[in-house]
Order: C-alpha cells, then structure tokens, then sequence
C-alpha cells in the first residue's frame, strides 16, 4: 500500500520553480530515498508535504487521503513527522524535554509523555543524556535528538532531512543501524541525503531530482548507473558511452 | 519544599510582628507586583513573547469592578471576574493579530493598544450607561466595610488577600509549567518551526496563555482599586506599570515560576524607599535605578537573577546539611565507646 503519494507537484518561488511536476510515491515499510545536487529542491519536496510550504500545483495524498494546505502540527497528529536539516533542538531545556514534547502529540498527561520519551531516548541511546540541556550536546546527539523527537509523536510516515550529515563515519554507520531499526519496527522512512555510502545501504527505492524534477528512479544499483545521474552529479564528461 | 512552607508561615505571620501601616503597604505593594508580573509571565515568560502593554488589564479590572460597584452596588468580588472575562476578551483581541509577531513589533503593538485604551478613557465621560468620568477618574468611597465588599478600615485583610493571591497564582503557574500546556508554550517560544513538526498549535497555545494571563492580571486590577479607592487612567493603565512588571520579570528570570517573586522582592523595595526619601528632590529615581540594574542583569545573567540564586541557595543548604552529616560521623563513634 502507498503510505504517500505526490502527483504532479510544483512548487514557485516568485519567479523560481524549486519543484517542477514532480511525481512520486512511498510504500508502506519501504526506506525511500531523495537524492539530488545541491539547491535541487529536496527539502523544499519535504517542506510542502510536511505543511511548512502550500504546494503551488499538484496533489499530496498521505494514507490515501489528500493533505495539501493542511497545518504541520495537523499533520504531526495524522503520523506524519519529520526532522530539520538545520536541527532546532529546544537548547534551554533538556533532552528529555525536548522529547516529551513530541510525546505530548498522543497523550495529555505528564506522566505518559515521560514514560514514552524515556522509552524512545532508550531506543536511540540516548537514555544517559536525558538531563543533559540539548543546547550542550554534540552534533552527533542533536540529530539523534531531532529523530527521538519525532518519533516520539508516533509516526507512521518519517521525513528524515539529511540526519546524517556532518557526521564521523563510525556514527553514520550507527545511524543507518538506528534508521534500519525503525523500519523493522514499522515505521515508513523517507530520507534526503547526501552520503552516498549511507544511501547505497539504506535504501530500498531511490528517486533522484535535479533542478526540481525526476531524473532517475529505481534500486540503488540502477539509480548509480544511470547515466543522467552520473550526469547530474558529475559532468557530462563522466558518462561511459 | 520545607523553604517554601517556611517562607509560607513567616509571610503569614509577618503581619502580627508588623505593625507599622507604612511597612504593611509597602509589602502589599511587593505582593501585588509579584502577583502582576507572575500573572505576565504566562505569556512574557513561557510562551517567549514580550508583551509590554498588561497595564491595560489592570485598568480593565479595575474599571469594571468599580462601576459595577458604585453603579449598580454590585460586590466586587462579583466585578472581579467579570473584569476578569472582559480581560480576557480584550487578550484574545489584542493576541489574534499580534502573535504573529516578532519580538520588538509584538512589543510595540502591545504598548499601542494598552496606551490607545488609556487616551479612549481618559476622553471618555461615559460610555453608554457606564460613568467612566474621563481623567477625573473614580473614587470608591470607604463606607460599607468588609470582606463583602472587599474594603477593609485596616491594611491587614488586604495584606491576607493579595498574599492568598499571589499563593494561588504560583501554584496555577507551577501547574501549568508542568502539563502539556507549558511544554507546548516553552517549545513554541523557543523554536517555533520545530515546534510546529511536533503537533504544537504555536498560535492557539500562546493565545490559551494570553487569555489565563489577562483574566489573573485583571484580578489584581480590581484588588488595586479597593486597595487604593480611586482610580485614574493614568494610574491603573499606565505604561510605568506595564514597564515595571516588564522589568521585574527580566531582573528576576523571565519563564521561571521563582524569578517574579524574586524580581518583585529586588526591585520593589528599591522603588518605595528612592520615592519615601528622594520623592521631592529627585522623583522617578527609582526608573533610573531599575534601568542601571536591568542592564548589568542583561549583561551578566541574561538569564534573570533567578539562576545564580537559587545556585548560591543550594549551595548554602548543601554546606549546611554536610556540616551535620559530618557533624553526625564524627559523633558516632564516640557514642560506641
């Protein structure tokens, strides 16, 4: 079943197409994918399906129902959550509270909150940190933080928004453990992503794009060897003919 | 928890070792100003915005409870919170299109709308069938005495109230700093977008908080104007009211349940005493004094004081319960022999 759908997405900016008809869908308990160049228009892909932008043309369907134009914070309680490439943790407060408000999303009592964010900080290893103040915690922590938060809300659907950039290789490889995790637990994931190694491993389907519309989509093995991406990321003069 | 009760019981009693009417207003005063600025810090303090206008509250409450009153005959106890629900019409009208705002426009458009009311009334003879009397303001005449009529002969029943008060308003705020409320308020001041992914309503939660805000600080209007007996614009809707609990909050630690009453505890009797012995020859030195205590607090514990005090406080009751654990260790082999 398709978890989420967009058909025929555009998204303006004044006189710049940042998304051009873009279509693309995501199946339940599959890892996907969203690569591109820089300035290719990922996050602002994930910014119109999350509620932050209202998409210019073109339909966003998420458990088969259509979300355009509906509030972040509406979405957040339908499932739907998603973390910040830019992390903005709450950093006067700590971690666990941090957590909590996310866990706030199904329950209206302190204790249920806190029982859950502990719950989740444990899944992430981030149990000892809990009453470290997130302004104080390494980059590596702060997007670990990012996903606890969101995933505290109970996602059905998670936007990861490059979690693993700036990161040491050995803490990418935890990452990619983390992220396999979820899926087991079954959570749908839809990553953007820059680190290839962490891609080629992660992902089932990847959909590439490039000044705002699709230019490839398919395996991780098809995708590396499709010439437009060599194209795209590389120069013309890289394609093997 | 055993600070809390201890200061609970010493401020309930302080009134049987005070006698000095002087020293009683002074403390009512304190009280009524923590009470204010903790009622502010719903909004100045958890949901990270800084209104500059809550005057205009105070004046709602006091107006309403007083023409209720002298009008109508209608107890203030009655006024109060139908000044109370008049505020909070007034916090939703002024939160609607201001919360959008940020920082020193949210600011701005709060003063404009506490000083538009204030140069309405101060114009204003009557409205409708309700006497305002413009800037000649209202005065309560003290005649029928008692708990009834919230008008008291003597400072200590006013002294009790605004110390009940002021109890009840820092529980309700501990209350809320705990829920879901308080987390929501916290994490929409801090990081909105962020706050936004997570399932908050940043808007709707800060207009929740502005309503309790202004429905608590219109409260502490009417107390004022039975406190006083009269009431003028310039007095309950001024922006030196607005701007003091502004001032308290930042001094004492905005967003904490502790740095209100702290802040008050600093800086109110700082003001009492320049007006008691600088009042003729150097009036409004007590603004000067608040202005050169803001900045250094700005500078060096941005913060509040709250923060640094409660650190040296803890420390103090650390110290002095290790000097009896070792006190204890000492002694017990001692007592083996």
């Amino acid at each position: 079943m398709k978890i989420l759908e967009v058909k025929g997405l555009i998204k303006n900016f004044g006189g710049l197409r940042a998304v051009d008809s873009l279509d693309l869908s995501v199946e339940e308990g599959q890892i996907l994918s969203l690569i591109g160049p820089n300035g290719a228009g990922k996050s602002t892909v994930f910014n119109c399906i999350a509620g932050v932008y209202a998409p210019s043309a073109g339909e966003i369907h998420f458990q088969g129902a259509k979300i355009n134009n509906q509030k972040p914070w509406d979405l957040c309680r339908k499932g739907l959550a998603r973390t910040f490439q830019i992390v903005k943790p709450f950093a006067s407060k700590t971690v666990l509270y941090n957590v909590m408000v996310g866990s706030f999303a199904n329950t209206d009592k302190t204790a249920q909150a806190e029982e859950k964010a502990l719950e989740v900080l444990t899944l992430l290893h981030l149990d000892d940190k809990k009453d470290v103040k997130a302004g104080n915690l390494t980059i590596a922590d702060r997007k670990r933080l990012e996903i606890a938060r969101a995933l505290a809300t109970r996602p059905g659907l998670l936007l990861l928004d490059e979690v693993m950039a700036g990161l040491r290789p050995t803490e990418v490889d935890e990452m990619v453990e983390i992220i396999r995790d979820l899926r087991n637990s079954g959570i749908t994931i839809f990553v953007i992503e820059h680190i290839m190694r962490a891609i080629m491993a992660l992902s089932d389907r990847i959909v590439v794009i490039h000044f705002g519309g699709k230019i490839a989509e398919g395996t991780p093995t098809e995708v590396a060897s499709d010439p437009n991406v060599i194209k795209a990321y590389l120069g013309e003069e890289y394609v093997v003919s | 928890m055993l600070t809390l009760v201890l200061v609970g019981v010493l401020a309930f009693g302080l009134p049987l070792v005070l006698r000095s009417p002087t020293y009683l207003h002074i403390l009512i005063l304190l009280y009524l100003y923590a009470y204010l600025t903790t009622s502010w810090n719903l909004v100045g303090g958890f949901a990270g915005v800084l209104p500059m206008g809550h005057a205009v509250f105070v004046g709602i409450g006091a107006y309403t409870s007083t023409i209720l009153s002298l009008q109508y005959g209608i107890s203030p106890w009655f006024g109060m919170i139908v000044g109370g629900l008049l505020a909070v019409v007034a916090g939703t009208l002024i939160g609607l299109p201001t919360f959008k705002m940020r920082g020193a426009y949210f600011a701005l458009a709060t003063i404009a709308f506490s000083e538009g009311v204030r140069v309405i009334i101060e114009n204003m003879d009557y409205l409708g069938p309700f006497k305002l009397n413009g800037p000649r303001g209202l005065q309560i005449p003290p005649l029928k005495t008692g708990l009834a009529n919230l008008l008291f002969a003597h400072k200590e029943p006013y002294y009790y109230i605004i110390l009940i008060m002021l109890i009840a308003v820092l529980a309700f705020t501990y209350f809320i700093s705990r829920s879901k409320l308080g987390y929501y308020l916290n994490a929409g001041g801090e990081e909105p977008e962020a706050a936004m992914a997570l399932g908050v309503n940043v808007a709707k939660c800060k207009l929740v908080a502005m309503a309790f805000s202004s429905f608590l600080t219109a409260l502490a209007g009417t107390f004022w104007a039975q406190f006083t007996l009269f009431i003028h614009p310039k007095s309950v809707i001024s922006l030196d009211l607005s701007f003091e609990i502004a001032f308290i909050a930042l001094i004492g630690g905005r967003g904490s349940i502790a740095g209100p009453v702290l802040g008050a505890l600093l800086l109110r009797p700082v003001s009492d005493f320049s007006r008691i012995y600088f009042g003729d020859k150097l009036p409004g030195l007590h603004l000067i004094i608040f202005g050169t205590v803001l900045i250094l607090v700005m500078l060096y514990q941005p913060r509040g004081l709250q923060e640094p005090l409660t650190r040296i406080y803890d420390r103090i009751v650390e110290r002095l319960c290790s000097d009896k654990a070792s006190e204890q260790i000492a002694v017990s082999p001692a007592a083996k022999e």
